[in-house]
């Protein structure tokens, strides 16, 4: 099963960087969608099928952490699982980031931490890979 | 405190730049003033227990390898200056969102500023909206195959002791 994603971060490099990683995880990929922040981001969410929203914490328009909110409050969003990939360091935010459903991968992160957190996340397994 | 913290400052920042852009910087001692190639520098301010900024200067060279590695651009392709500014304050972005809990722990709370690419034209204090009179807690300086890498932490004040993390 190829997985659509959805990448929200307001850093075009880091956006370049996820990607780059997503390629390197063996997980099946189908369409990826960029956003540089919560409201282009519900947007995207609102108009394609998306399986995964990768979504960073401080962005400028809408944050990361009100985007998740309003995909909660949306009965055609709130199922879609969310990975936070932000350099947050407190322990009290991850914790409430992790409370609202998120998974949490910290900057700077590797292929194998991707792949894992995407694994467990979605429920797959080694034979959904590749 | 000072070789603490320049000791955490130097063991993250290359620690960012190895797992951001497969780059590495080596500490670089006794060596004083900006790189002295063509430079870029960037801030991030930040507020917590203890508030402060971080300023980062970078060669040139550095910095157009930073950006070209953290794309993942193939030999031969050019980086455009959007790419180079928006990789200069994602690594700063990522170097104090790992400093701050190396210095306190992960206890407390801060809030990490917008980071900012200083103007080439104007001296790195007063781009970053630092007080003259105000001298650096912590001076990084890092040396890699493309040039060099200098960080400066400016804080308010004095580190509480209670926050500093064992």
């Amino acid at each position: 099963m190829a997985i659509n994603i959805l990448i929200v971060d307001d850093s075009g490099v880091m956006r370049s960087m996820i990607l780059k990683t997503l390629r390197m995880t063996g997980v099946p990929l189908g369409n990826i969608h960029q956003a540089g922040n919560g409201r282009e981001g519900l947007d995207i969410l609102d108009e394609q099928w998306i399986d995964l929203a990768i979504v960073d914490i401080n962005m400028p328009v809408m944050n990361g952490e009100e985007m998740i909110d309003r995909m909660h409050e949306d009965p055609e969003m709130k199922e879609i699982p969310v990975i936070v990939i932000s350099t947050e360091g407190s322990k009290a935010r991850i914790e409430r980031l992790e409370h609202m459903g998120a998974a949490f991968i910290h900057k700077p992160f590797t292929a194998e931490i991707v792949r894992d957190t995407i694994n467990s996340i979605l429920g797959l397994g080694e034979n959904d890979e590749s | 405190m000072r070789a603490k913290l320049e000791e955490i400052m130097s063991k993250v920042t290359i620690d960012t730049l190895e797992k951001l852009a497969f780059m590495f910087a080596f500490p670089c001692e006794g060596e004083e003033g900006e790189p002295s190639d063509s430079i870029a520098a960037g801030s991030v301010s930040f507020t917590g227990p203890f508030s402060g900024t971080l300023v980062m200067t970078i060669s040139i060279e550095v910095l157009r390898e930073l950006a070209a590695n953290m794309l993942g651009l193939d030999d031969g392709e050019e980086t455009t200056e959007d790419h180079r500014s928006d990789a200069l304050k994602e690594t700063m972005n990522v170097v104090c969102g790992n400093l701050l809990p190396a210095i306190a722990g992960d206890e407390v709370v801060f809030d990490i500023g917008v980071p900012g690419v200083l103007p080439a034209d104007q001296e790195i204090k007063r781009g970053a909206g630092i007080p003259d009179a105000i001298e650096p807690s912590a001076r990084v300086n890092l040396d890699l195959d493309e040039g060099q890498c200098v960080l400066f932490l400016f804080l308010d004040g004095e580190i509480p002791k209670d926050v500093v993390s064992p």
